[in-house]
């Protein structure tokens, strides 16, 4: 299949999802557009695969006519090498999500508004990397932004904190438009053109260029939720359905992601020289603070949100590391940084996929997505537990996962490039490592609480510890399991053939000879061998002997019957005793007090008139977003400020707008009057 | 203290344990489990008593009477026990603690009542505060009588468990 077949059957299949979503009674719709959706992704899956193996020779070309004569060019889809890697990202999230969406979606998520505009989310996604032009970039990106708001309402009528998040989101992802579409207008009048190609040929500078890569680079770190843009994200992510929320997390975010390495790398790479430093500083600060928020939060979508935020960050950085390095004249170690970008991506969208459908599986079986309400979900929820642990060992980058091989590669390159070059490399590779080093310290934290709070330990609540009965009665709940099981799959090979998928990716860059593949391990040309069969070997190893002694002592000793803690004969030892993500992150939250500003309470209450006894303590802690509370509340009440006076100009008298009507004949008169 | 000072003392005390008397003799009507032999670790119950077997269970242990030289030994925790000592009478509020220790001593054990009153009750029975003895509410393989009994009762009574 080329890449310009498996586009066209995306359409096909896109308009089949829509007609199935519309005429499918209730009780098949989620399987027949669920299907159809995996469909599409499977459809992306290969249309990517195509477009890097056999890159297109024939673009997918739709003139379009606008009224006026404006004389656009045609609309071009034809996915380039690095657009197919994000088509695989997009499909594959979207083919896992669909499946899981099977048995997950409900109510308003399973209705013909919410199927229909999953499909179109999908096409949407898989139409901005494909992309060649501007026009049906923006395209692409429009049905994207506007398909994921509406699923993110889906349950506005349930939730009231869903409307608030919507709004944010809808407000956040359409400024981004706004400054894509105005960069874009600036690169496509200079260019004389709107496709990507003779807007590269350009070779555009000046101020217009410095313009148009602000815009644009404002735009990109929006949907990609780089601090400080990052707001609606911790809103967004929790409150949609999950599996939208796993597509919105794994793929969507990724197109900011894109757009950053086509901007810097085609569009305007000599206008971003200068701007490496702030890339790199988008990114190292984004993933600092991404994921101190999300080792203090106790709401598991939240701090997966987070996590999104950190993640992306880590690209970004190594991208802008890349553009440091090629910048100082060392494109071996560049190339490294710009592959780590590729595979951070690649690792995040598998396990950040299976994250947010385990928490789906929680929040459907239980009700809650606290922490600190959660606990022993291992034993009623097997399949889950395994997934997520696999997933979470994927995002705190421990060995044999694909978090591993990305940071790893990203660490390879920030080690090795060399910071004699100039005085701003000498500077800014240190304070990266070490922002670094913080940033998978503080994820390893991060996931060990979401992993240790939800599925070990004691349930901390009645509702976790009884999962609800219709749920494990669903018959949708066996295509959630594969969806889960098939995402951990694919954390654990991207880790296994790091090899393989590294020198594709150095390929897809342009870079190939830098990176080879031995036995499936990956060996960057003169920095470094990262073989993850030999450390399986090793894991295997180390772990033989400990099982045979497990084995052998448990068929010696028989089995002893394990209970509580020891309650000095009360009943004393009460789940409320158990460490919870509060107070598993309070020490953190004590370290970074300044930084992370929690407002806490403590409340007690005196028995009677009595000094000493205390009848009831109460302890609240909210944490905000300090980013949030600092910038945009106060831009916000400006706003309103604003708009309280522009309400003055229109005020409901017919009088002023018969007025209004008059000056603005008059002024039209004016100036076609004027020579 | 310093270490030499420690020597010091010890070199002016001297042993002051009790000359150490016969080992009892094995009474098979008490069906002491064989594992037990020569060492046990014991966990103390209060579960109601006025402190006077406190004080005579504590001097047992002591220097004088010292029943750890024949193999017996406190111990804080009754998953860390085979034998449990249980002194005075059982109170209501003590009942559901009682069972719950007993439940938490790994098998096989020993239940020792120590004392009159969690005997009989003794001097308590039938006040409104008393569940009843302790072997009204648990098994008790072995008594020790005595309103306190003597120190040298109580070691006696652990010899017969050890064996030495």
């Amino acid at each position: 299949m080329t890449a310009v077949g498996g586009l066209l059957t995306v359409l096909m299949l896109t308009g089949i999802a829509l007609v199935l979503a519309l005429v499918t009674p209730d009780r098949h719709r989620s399987l027949a557009s669920g299907g159809t959706s995996m469909g599409i992704g499977i459809a992306g899956i290969f249309t990517g695969v195509a477009a890097i193996t056999s890159p297109p020779k024939v673009a997918l070309v739709i003139p379009i006519a606008v009224p006026g004569g404006l004389g656009l060019d045609p609309l071009v889809l034809s996915p380039t090498p690095l657009g197919g890697v994000f088509c695989i990202v997009v499909g594959a999230v979207g083919a896992v999500a669909a499946l899981y969406g099977i048995g997950y979606a409900h109510g308003p998520a399973a209705s013909r508004t919410g199927w229909s505009a999953f499909a179109l989310f999908l096409l949407g996604m898989l139409i901005v990397p494909s992309a060649g032009d501007v026009v049906s970039f923006l395209l692409g990106w429009e049905t994207m932004a506007v398909a994921s708001t509406v699923l993110v309402l889906s349950d506005h009528a349930e939730r009231p904190a869903v409307r608030p998040a919507a709004a944010w989101y809808a407000v956040m992802t359409h400024l981004s438009f706004l400054t894509l579409a105005t960069g874009f207008a600036l690169l496509a009048s200079k260019a004389h053109s709107t496709t990507f190609a003779r807007i590269a040929d350009a070779g555009i500078t000046g101020p217009t260029g410095i313009a148009a890569f602000l815009l644009l680079l404002t735009g990109f770190a929006t949907k990609a939720g780089l601090v400080p843009l990052h707001v609606w994200l911790p809103r967004a992510h929790p409150e949609a359905p999950s599996h939208v929320s796993a597509v919105m997390s794994a793929a969507m975010v990724k197109m900011g992601v894109y757009g950053i390495i086509l901007l810097t790398s085609s569009w305007l790479p000599a206008v971003s020289r200068p701007f490496a430093v702030l890339v790199l500083a988008l990114g190292v600060l984004s993933g600092s603070y991404g994921i101190l928020q999300a080792s203090i939060t106790s709401d598991l979508k939240r701090l997966l949100a987070y996590s999104t935020t950190e993640n992306v960050g880590l690209a970004v950085t190594a991208v802008g590391v890349g553009m440091l390095l090629s910048n100082a004249g060392q494109p071996e170690v560049a190339s490294i940084a710009f592959l780590a970008a590729l595979l951070l991506v690649v690792s995040h969208a598998a396990f950040k996929t299976v994250l947010f459908l385990g928490a789906g599986t929680i929040l459907k079986a239980t009700g809650e997505r606290d922490l600190d309400r959660l606990g022993g979900l291992a034993r009623t929820h097997p399949v889950t537990a395994w997934t997520f642990g696999l997933a979470a060992m994927g995002a705190s980058a421990l060995p044999i996962t694909s978090g591993f091989v990305a940071e790893w590669t990203l660490l390879q390159a920030v080690v090795h490039g060399d910071g004699r070059a100039n005085t701003m490399l000498a500077l800014a590779l240190p304070v990266t490592l070490g922002l670094l080093a913080l940033t998978i310290g503080l994820g390893l934290l991060t996931f060990v609480k979401a992993f240790g709070m939800a599925f070990l330990a004691r349930p901390r609540s009645d509702a976790a510890a009884s999962p609800s009965p219709e749920f494990t009665s669903r018959p949708g709940t066996a295509a959630m399991g594969v969806a889960q099981v098939l995402g951990a799959l694919s954390v654990w090979g991207l880790g296994l053939a790091a090899g393989p998928i590294a020198t594709a990716f150095s390929s897809v860059l342009g870079y190939s000879g830098m990176v080879t593949s031995e036995m499936g391990g990956l060996r960057l040309v003169t920095i470094g061998v990262l073989d993850p069969v030999a450390l399986g070997l090793l894991a295997v190893g180390l772990a033989l002997p400990v099982g045979l002694l497990v084995l052998v002592l448990r068929r010696r000793v028989p089995r002893r019957a394990t209970d509580l803690a020891w309650g000095c004969g009360g009943v004393r030892t009460s789940p409320r005793m158990e460490y919870t993500a509060t107070s598993y992150a309070e020490p953190l939250v004590r370290v970074f007090g300044e930084a992370l500003r929690p407002s806490r309470s403590l409340e007690v209450s005196q028995l009677g008139d009595d000094r000493v006894l205390e009848s009831r303590v109460a302890f609240a802690q909210e944490l905000t977003d300090i980013v949030e509370d600092r910038w945009y509340a106060p831009a916000a009440r400006w706003l309103r400020i604003v708009g309280d006076q522009a309400r003055r100009i229109q005020n409901g008298s017919i009088h002023r707008y018969l007025g209004f009507s008059f000056a603005a004949l008059v002024l039209v008169l004016v100036v076609v009057t004027l020579p | 203290m310093n270490p030499l000072g420690l020597l010091k003392l010890i070199a002016r005390n001297g042993r002051f344990a009790e000359p150490a008397p016969p080992a009892p003799a094995e009474d098979p009507a008490l069906h002491l489990p064989n594992s037990l032999r020569g060492s046990v670790q014991v966990r103390h119950v209060d579960t109601g008593s006025c402190n006077g077997c406190e004080i005579e269970v504590g001097a047992a242990f002591g220097g004088v009477y010292d029943v750890e030289r024949y193999g017996a030994r406190l111990v804080a925790s009754p998953r860390h026990a085979d034998v449990l000592a249980v002194t005075g009478v059982v109170t209501h509020n003590m009942v559901e603690p009682l069972l719950r220790t007993v439940e938490a001593t790994p098998q096989p054990r020993v239940v020792i009542a120590i004392g009159d009153c969690a005997r009989d009750c003794g001097l308590f029975a039938g006040a409104y505060g008393v569940a009843g003895s302790v072997s009204d509410i648990v098994d008790v393989d072995l008594t020790v009588p005595g309103c306190p009994p003597h120190p040298a009762a109580i070691v006696a009574a652990l010899r017969q468990v050890t064996g030495r």
